[in-house]
């Protein structure tokens, strides 16, 4: 258990690590990750009514028929080639966007934690200046760095009131922080190195709350149906005492997930699922940039009993379409994926996994008017349990 | 369970494998960047940064030179003179017997020798040729403190020449030095003479070196002894062995006095130029630097660049340079000290600010461009990197201490706006840095 502990530990301080995976982080409050896990990722789902239990934060109840105790980690590695006109450039980072631990809580249902992402605000930007100083012209280089982003953890509680119904009740903190940096450099002054770098910065830390419910209810064998609200209250930026700039208030969205799964077949399964969050209020609150409310949906199929190498292993294959919020010019971005993957179990005593992986790979596409992004993006989930 | 533990572990390497080498995105999309930040060049009047200058002299002493200087009536006015003392005499020489063996000798006569010594042939003055006359010194002398007028000026021992400038001396004779024949002029000396020097306990040991010929500053850069040596072992044979020299210095006249303005560095001893620097905490221009809001707060951040920009002027003309001059920058940490103060590390780079010698002579005016940015970042800020108190005295100085007779002039306060001191800053204002 000390171990494990440690283990987790670990992989918070990873999580907080979150790298940015597009250029879109440039816009308004950045790009809003779906903290999900790799199956969920593999299926294009929003992490909402799969089959089976999971420990998706998005997804309160599914989390109440989990028997013993379960931890899952989630890494999430991209390669992005964003072009635009006069401009192509790639760049490649590792998230872990998800990070929960689900607990039965002495017969009060499931005990759960998770920390996860919510917004990506990392991206650097680079312009190139002349001066005319009276020596002459020199080159400049300004190198703008946005550092940070909100993440959120949640305490909930999962319970199964029957064999169909479950429901599920979570209370989340967002918490992180964003430094911006402009930093100024002369690349033609010849002084022997005394030539030092303007440097402006500024560095906010967030703060929110949310409260998410859920219920699911299984139709018997042949489908499973969840749906969940998310509430948050306005996200605070509170300047630190170094900052010139003041702080700010931004509403956060109203966050509607429905999903579900039906079983085709024997080992035959499709689920589907749609996520809406109403950015619309927080236009107000951005100095800039635009939002709007966005639709996210997903379609995915699994086959569950396929096996590799004598171990279980489901193939999944989907497709997620979802707008997003912020654009970085008139548009209105979108991002379209492709996605195949499968889970692998690795230890297993009975019915209970005691230790599995779930892969997903996805070949997506950010596109607005004239600025497309094109990205391969690997989930990689490790699930273990009865520690 | 155990097999449960290395799956985990597993799953954490690979996890910490996937999570390597990232790559930021970067754009170069304008409107990813905040406005664009002001860059603009300052210059500050010496009234508006600097006070307190004071020149100073006496550091180091010519022997530290390691070199010498003879001159007489160089440009009308310097007299310079080079003494010099040998080390005691070679003990023993290795010669071949007459049977052929190479063996030790101790048993050396000493029959004569000539006194060589060789002439810097780059940063010498001579049109010509040049008479030298050597003398054997009659009094004792101490090679650190000698003077022009002083043969001895230690704490216990104070002692002035019997005639000013290195006299009375034993004439040796003459010699030319022909500066397009070589780089050395040699003077013989008999055995009596090589005996007389033989005695190291001797304090009168000694040669001076003088120029006969008017107008002419030689360098000297090393002075010894040829001796030429009769074996036991082998008496049909001459040896020539060497005495090298123990001291080498030079004594002149006049010393310079004091500049009455401006600016002094270098010379044996050498001059120090100290100043007291003060940042404004506010600007109130150029123009283009108050789009952003003026007055406009100096501050460390803000500040890229900060240079002493000093014009060159002819020194005079006995003690112009001949050789590039190398500059030095260093704080000065306890100016109440001075001329004695401590001086902190060196603003400028390992060698220097190089500067060419005729910027002194026949190019002056020239504008010479000091950087100290993290000095003067440190006076903004308040505190230095290790957070002490910024020492805000300078001190103007050549690399190495003495660095020759010649020094180094610069225009000083009061010259005109053209020719003062100014502090040149390069800054940048620029909005804060705002949420998204």
């Amino acid at each position: 258990m000390t171990r494990f502990a440690l283990a987790l530990v670990s992989m918070l301080v990873l999580a907080g690590n979150a790298g940015a995976q597009s250029l879109f982080n440039g816009a308004g409050l950045g790009v809003p990750i779906d903290p999900v896990d790799a199956r969920s990722r593999a299926l294009g789902s929003a992490g909402i009514g799969l089959w089976g239990t999971s420990l998706v934060p998005g997804d309160p109840a599914a989390a109440a028929r989990i028997s013993v105790p379960t931890a899952v980690f989630t890494a999430q590695p991209s390669w992005v080639d964003f072009s635009r006109e006069g401009e192509a450039t790639d760049f490649r980072s590792t998230r872990f966007p998800l990070v929960a631990i689900a607990y039965p809580a002495f017969g009060l249902g499931t005990a759960t934690f998770s920390f996860g992402s919510f917004l990506d605000q990392r991206y650097e930007a680079t312009r190139a200046a002349t001066l005319d100083l009276e020596a002459g012209p020199v080159a400049a280089i300004d190198s703008f760095s946005s550092e940070g982003g909100v993440s959120e953890i949640r305490l909930g509680l999962s319970r199964a009131l029957d064999e169909r119904f479950s429901v599920g009740l979570q209370l989340g903190r967002y918490n992180g922080t964003l430094t911006r940096t402009l930093t100024r450099s002369l690349e033609g002054v010849d002084a022997e190195g005394q030539v030092l770098d303007f440097r402006a910065d500024g560095r906010w830390a967030y703060s929110a709350t949310s409260v998410t419910a859920g219920a699911a209810a299984t139709l018997g064998t042949r489908a499973r149906l969840a749906g969940s609200l998310t509430w948050s209250t306005d996200l605070e930026a509170e300047p630190s005492e170094t900052t010139e700039a003041p702080g700010g208030t931004f509403a956060l969205p109203l966050q509607v997930r429905v999903g579900g799964t039906a079983v085709l077949a024997p080992g035959l399964l499709l689920s589907a699922s749609l996520l809406s969050s109403d950015w619309t209020s927080t236009a107000d609150d951005l100095r800039e940039s635009d939002a709007r409310n966005t639709v996210s949906y997903g379609v995915g199929v699994e086959l569950s009993r396929a096996r590799i190498l004598g171990r279980d292993a489901p193939l999944r294959l989907g497709y997620r379409k979802s707008e997003l919020p912020f654009a970085l010019e008139d548009g209105a971005p979108v991002e379209s994926v492709f996605s195949g993957g499968l889970g692998l179990g690795l230890s297993q005593t009975g019915s209970v996994i005691l230790a599995g992986l779930d892969l997903a790979i996805e070949r997506g596409r950010r596109e607005e008017v004239g600025i497309t992004e094109n990205f391969w993006r690997a989930a990689l989930t490790l699930r273990v349990a009865g520690f | 369970m155990i097999r449960t533990k290395l799956w985990t572990l597993a799953g954490l390497c690979l996890l910490g494998t996937v999570a390597c080498q990232e790559l930021v995105p970067t754009s170069v999309d304008d409107d990813l960047l905040p406005p664009a930040p002001v860059t603009v060049e300052v210059r500050l009047g010496w009234d508006a940064f600097g006070s307190g200058l004071q020149v100073l002299g006496g550091y180091g002493a010519p022997q530290e030179l390691g070199s010498g200087v003879t001159a007489r009536l160089f440009a009308g006015t310097l007299n310079a003179r080079t003494l010099a003392r040998f080390t005691g005499f070679p003990q023993a020489a290795t010669v071949q017997d007459s049977a052929g063996n190479t063996r030790a000798d101790s048993a050396l006569t000493f029959v004569g020798g000539w006194v060589v010594a060789r002439v810097d042939t780059l940063s010498s003055v001579a049109d010509g040729p040049v008479t030298l006359r050597l003398g054997a010194l009659q009094q004792a002398w101490h090679a650190r403190t000698a003077t022009w007028e002083l043969a001895v000026d230690t704490i216990n021992d104070r002692a002035s020449w019997g005639e000013a400038g290195g006299g009375p001396v034993v004439d040796l004779g003459e010699a030319v030095w022909d500066p397009a024949a070589g780089d050395s002029v040699r003077f013989p000396v008999d055995s009596a003479q090589v005996a007389a020097w033989a005695d190291t306990l001797d304090l009168t040991r000694g040669v001076r070196l003088d120029a006969v010929t008017e107008g002419a500053r030689l360098r000297i850069t090393n002075v010894f002894l040829r001796l030429d040596t009769r074996s036991s072992l082998a008496p049909d044979t001459t040896l020539v062995l060497t005495a090298p020299r123990r001291d080498l210095t030079f004594v002149y006249d006049p010393l310079p006095d004091p500049p009455p303005d401006g600016l002094r560095v270098g010379g044996a001893p050498s001059w120090r130029s100290v100043m007291d620097i003060s940042v404004p905490a506010t600007l109130s221009g150029p123009p283009s630097l108050c789009t952003v809001g003026c007055p406009f707060a100096l501050t460390a951040d803000r500040l890229n660049y900060a240079a002493l920009v000093l014009r060159t002027r002819a020194s005079s003309p006995a003690f112009q340079p001949t050789d590039t001059v190398t500059l030095d920058l260093r704080p000065v940490l306890l100016r109440s000290a001075l001329p004695k103060a401590p001086l902190g590390s060196s603003l400028t780079a390992s060698l220097g600010r190089r500067v060419a010698p005729d910027l002194f002579g026949s190019r002056p005016g020239a504008e010479i461009e000091i950087p100290l940015t993290q000095f003067v970042r440190d006076l903004l800020r308040g505190e230095t990197a290790t957070g002490t108190d910024p020492p805000n005295t300078l001190a103007l100085l050549t690399t190495f201490e003495p660095l020759s007779i010649a020094f180094a002039s610069f225009w000083g306060p009061g010259s005109g706006a053209d020719l003062e001191p100014v502090l040149k800053l390069i800054v940048t204002a620029g909005p804060s840095v705002q949420l998204p």
